[in-house]
Parts: C-alpha cells; sequence; structure tokens
C-alpha cells in the first residue's frame, strides 16, 4: 500500500487535531501517502442515522466511503467510533444486494458512485499489517525501553470480528496494540480491566455519573495492578475520557493519581523526534514531563 | 400483596414483533434469554435498568409502551461484545438499535441526540466546535477537509438527510 485515504470523523480533527498532525506526519515517515477525504461528513455517528434510520445511516456511510473509492484508495481512522460506523455499513451493504442497490441509486443522485472497492480500516491495521512493527522499530529516534505503558485499545477495533478485515486471535485478549508499544521498546502488561469499555460515546451523553464509574474502573485496575508511565491508545474517543474523565475524578477527590494519556501516533511521531508542538500539545493532564523524558538526550539513538 | 398481573395476548406480542422487524431487531425471536450478552455488557455492568437481554425479554412478552421512555437503550455504546459473544446468533446490538428506532419514532430521543442530530444536519459533524484556533496552533489548516472546507458537499449530505424519513420528525 503506498497511500491510504484519512477518514478524520469529528473528533480528531476538532477536538484534537494535534493526533491528526501526528499521523499526518507518522504515515508519510513510514512510506504511505495520505490521500484527504474531501467534502467527508460525520460517519454518521451511533446517536445519529443509525438510531433512526438503517437505510440513511447506510447511505451517508455509503457517501463516506464513496469519497475514497473515487480517490481510488482504501480508507483508514482513529477513530473506534467511526471505524465501527463504517464497518457495519459496508458490512450490511456487502451482505444485501437490495441495499446496496439502494446505496448506489442514492447516492448517484449526488453524482457519487459506489462499488464497494474501498476496504474500511482502522490506522492500527496499517500500522500492524501494512508498515510492520520492523520499518516502526527501524523509524525510532528515541526509544522507550523502561517505560511502562497501560494500552486501551478501546470497543470498536475489538468487535463484532465478522464485520471487519483485521481481526484479533482473540478480541477478548487484544495484542496487537501491545505489540505495537513493545515495538517501541516499553513494556506493555496486562490488566484485568484492559478490554473494559472507557464508558464514552452514548454512555457518557446518556448517564454521566455511570460513565464516570467505568472509567474509575478501569484507572484504578491500570494504577493499582501495573502502575503505568502512560495510557496509551488506538481509539480518540478513548483518548478523550480517559484523559478529560480522570482530571474530573481527581479534582472530585475520586482518584489520588495521575497518568499522562497519548493516542498512539502521538507516541510513535515523539519517538520519531517529531516536534511535541504539533504533535501532542492538548490535553487536560499534563504531559510536557513524560514528553521530556521521551525525547530525552539519553535515549537518542 | 396483591399481585397486579398483565395479560398479554398473542395481538400484543405479534405487534411488538413487527415493529422490532420493520426497524432491523427481527432477531428478537431468537433469544433464549441465557443472558451470555449481559455478562458483558457495559451499560449491564453500570447498573442500567433495560440492558440487552432484559430488554429483549420486556419486547418479547409485548410490553413496549412500559418501557418506552427508558433511557438505558440510548446508553448502548455500539460496542458489539453481545453479538461476538450471544450463542443464538441475535446481534443484540442490532436488537438495541432496532428499539431506539422505535423510541426515536416516538420522540422518546434523550436532549443530547437532538443537538448531535441538529450539528450534524447543519454543519456535517455530529460533534461540532470551532476547532480553527486549536488546529493552526499545532501547524493545520484551520478548517479540516470536510464539509465543513467544502459548502457543495454539505448540500449533498442536507439532500440524503432531507430525502430520508428521518426528516418528518422535525428535529433538523
Ligand atoms: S446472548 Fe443472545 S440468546 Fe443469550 S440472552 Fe443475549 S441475546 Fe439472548
Ligand atoms: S452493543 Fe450495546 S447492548 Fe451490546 S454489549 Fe455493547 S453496550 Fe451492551
Amino acid at each position: 500500500m503506498e497511500r491510504c485515504g484519512l477518514y478524520l470523523g469529528c473528533n480528531i480533527p476538532l477536538k484534537a487535531p494535534d493526533i491528526e498532525q501526528s499521523m499526518r506526519k507518522v504515515f508519510p515517515a513510514l512510506g504511505i501517502e495520505i490521500v484527504d477525504l474531501d467534502g467527508f461528513s460525520c460517519c454518521p455517528a451511533w446517536g445519529t442515522a443509525p438510531s433512526f434510520d438503517i437505510d440513511t445511516w447506510l447511505v451517508v456511510a455509503g457517501r463516506n466511503i464513496a469519497i475514497a473509492e473515487m480517490k481510488g484508495v482504501d480508507l483508514m481512522t482513529g477513530c473506534n467510533s467511526c471505524f465501527g460506523v463504517l464497518s457495519e455499513a459496508k458490512h450490511m451493504i456487502e451482505e444485501h444486494p437490495e441495499k446496496k442497490a439502494m446505496v448506489q441509486e442514492k447516492l448517484a443522485k449526488i453524482n457519487k458512485t459506489y462499488e464497494g472497492k474501498t476496504k474500511v480500516y482502522h490506522i492500527a491495521h496499517i500500522l500492524y499489517k501494512e508498515i510492520g512493527l520492523e520499518k516502526i522499530r527501524k523509524s525510532m529516534k528515541y526509544k522507550l525501553d523502561g517505560f511502562k505503558i497501560a494500552i486501551q485499545p478501546g470497543c470498536h477495533i475489538l468487535w463484532p470480528t465478522k464485520v471487519m478485515e483485521v481481526t484479533e486471535k482473540n478480541p477478548f485478549y487484544p495484542t496487537m496494540l501491545k505489540e505495537l508499544c513493545e515495538a517501541l521498546g516499553a513494556e506493555a502488561p496486562y490488566y484485568s480491566r484492559l478490554e473494559y469499555c472507557c464508558g464514552m460515546g452514548a454512555l457518557r451523553s446518556t448517564d454521566q455519573e455511570k460513565s464516570f464509574l467505568l472509567v474509575k474502573e478501569k484507572l484504578l485496575s491500570m494504577k493499582e495492578e501495573i502502575d503505568p508511565d502512560m495510557i496509551v491508545t488506538t481509539c480518540s474517543s478513548c483518548y478523550l475520557q480517559l484523559d478529560g474523565a480522570q482530571k474530573i475524578l481527581k479534582e472530585r477527590g475520586e482518584i489520588d493519581f495521575t497518568i499522562p494519556v497519548l493516542y498512539y501516533t502521538q507516541l510513535l511521531a515523539l519517538c520519531m523526534g517529531f516536534d511535541a508542538k504539533e504533535v501532542a500539545s492538548i490535553s487536560e493532564i499534563p504531559r510536557e514531563e513524560i514528553i521530556e523524558k521521551i525525547q530525552s538526550e539519553e535515549r537518542a539513538q | 400483596m396483591q399481585v397486579e398481573t398483565v395479560n398479554l395476548t398473542q395481538k400484543d406480542r405479534k405487534a411488538v414483533l413487527a415493529q422490532m422487524i420493520e426497524k432491523g431487531g427481527g432477531n428478537l425471536t431468537k433469544c433464549i434469554q441465557c443472558g451470555a450478552c449481559a455478562s458483558v455488557c457495559p451499560v449491564a455492568i453500570t447498573g442500567l435498568p433495560l440492558y440487552c437481554k432484559r430488554l429483549f425479554r420486556f419486547l418479547q412478552t409485548g410490553h413496549l409502551e412500559e418501557i418506552l421512555d427508558d433511557a438505558s437503550s440510548w446508553a448502548c455504546v455500539a460496542c458489539n461484545r453481545c453479538t461476538e459473544i450471544c450463542p443464538r446468533g441475535v446481534d443484540p446490538f442490532h436488537v438495541v438499535f432496532a428499539f431506539r428506532r422505535i423510541q426515536a419514532q416516538e420522540l422518546a430521543i434523550p436532549a443530547s441526540a437532538t443537538t448531535s442530530l441538529m450539528n450534524f444536519y447543519t454543519t456535517g459533524h455530529a460533534v461540532y466546535g470551532d476547532a480553527s484556533e486549536l488546529r493552526q496552533k499545532v501547524g493545520l489548516d484551520p478548517v479540516p477537509p470536510s464539509t465543513l472546507k467544502y459548502p457543495e458537499a454539505l448540500k449533498e449530505l442536507q439532500t440524503l438527510l432531507d430525502e430520508s424519513p428521518m426528516a418528518e420528525l422535525g428535529l433538523f
């Protein structure tokens, strides 16, 4: 793969654009040109069209996929929700010929064509399968030896496996992100709430306190079982929750510690030597200290 | 204490099932209430009352009006742990969302959902906020290459939404 469409979604470009910038830095440096999907819209998020009308869900998702297809590229996204919404939609469209015909007909009216050639990937899949751990290892300027990472793959990259191009051997014990972190030299041990939901998304908007129960349980499990130097995730929603809700829990006195949070491509960009001001500068829990440790002279290769 | 009994007729059950089928949740009939989905469901873990398995029993027995206003279904994070684990191929996620669609049709919708729907229609992004300053700070174009940058793309999206049954709800 030489080029890939980058489907940004909403949270990454509008809430955490430093994550977007980290992707725009690391993929070309690893040999994959990023193609912008001009005119894309929200995937459509679970709480919008999917909650009202299946066909509208499929058409809006189909439009986003068609933008990539018309540019002749596959699509990758760094938001687990977008990945879930688009993968599920593509699966339904391809499994049901009448749905496919419906999508094609509606898209034709806005001058878009959909054939189904474009594959939907998560950026973690491209890093793991297309680029590979070896190439990642070789790209590093700073190695993470001695660091301990609590990983958070998030929900939609794991289930349901039947709608995805790339899957974990056992999604209830995921290893892809663990291996991606270990490739940087860090340790990424198991903790008992590793595959638990962080409580973001629908749960957070429907019942904030219930949502906090889940994220608190996860943070305590990380802290008590492995005491990590940082949390690393490949889901932008998990990122926002683990960073943002952590600050609220700390202020309320419900936890007495903080753990800095990084999106995986931010960590990778830092290891490759990119400027933290561009790739990792927007967060609630301060990250200056950990970034300074990562990009330190003694770690330089 | 006298226990009130609700007499459900075959007619009630059939009416609810017909609505569920129409909204994409026809696998409801396959559920044997084993509870596997509930054992991994984040909604169940937080203690919200109508998590997957329990919701399905209400629907299977023809109770719909009684639960129409319950917000639990809107807390479903669409994680699909349930789909992976269900031994009967129910695709519980799709059944929960089918129920949501019935609720939506009756306008039993939480405020957060109506806000994101309005954002979605007017900007193309369900999660929206002016990010131009943040984006420039990290060295990006002030506007992402989405419907925000291309007005004709936003028109395309709005055309699709105007022509969908969602438009009839009057939420955008
Ligand atoms: S796992 Fe499947 S069969 Fe068992 S209760 Fe849940 S939906 Fe029903
Ligand atoms: S998809 Fe919804 S119902 Fe299924 S396990 Fe996840 S939160 Fe529960």
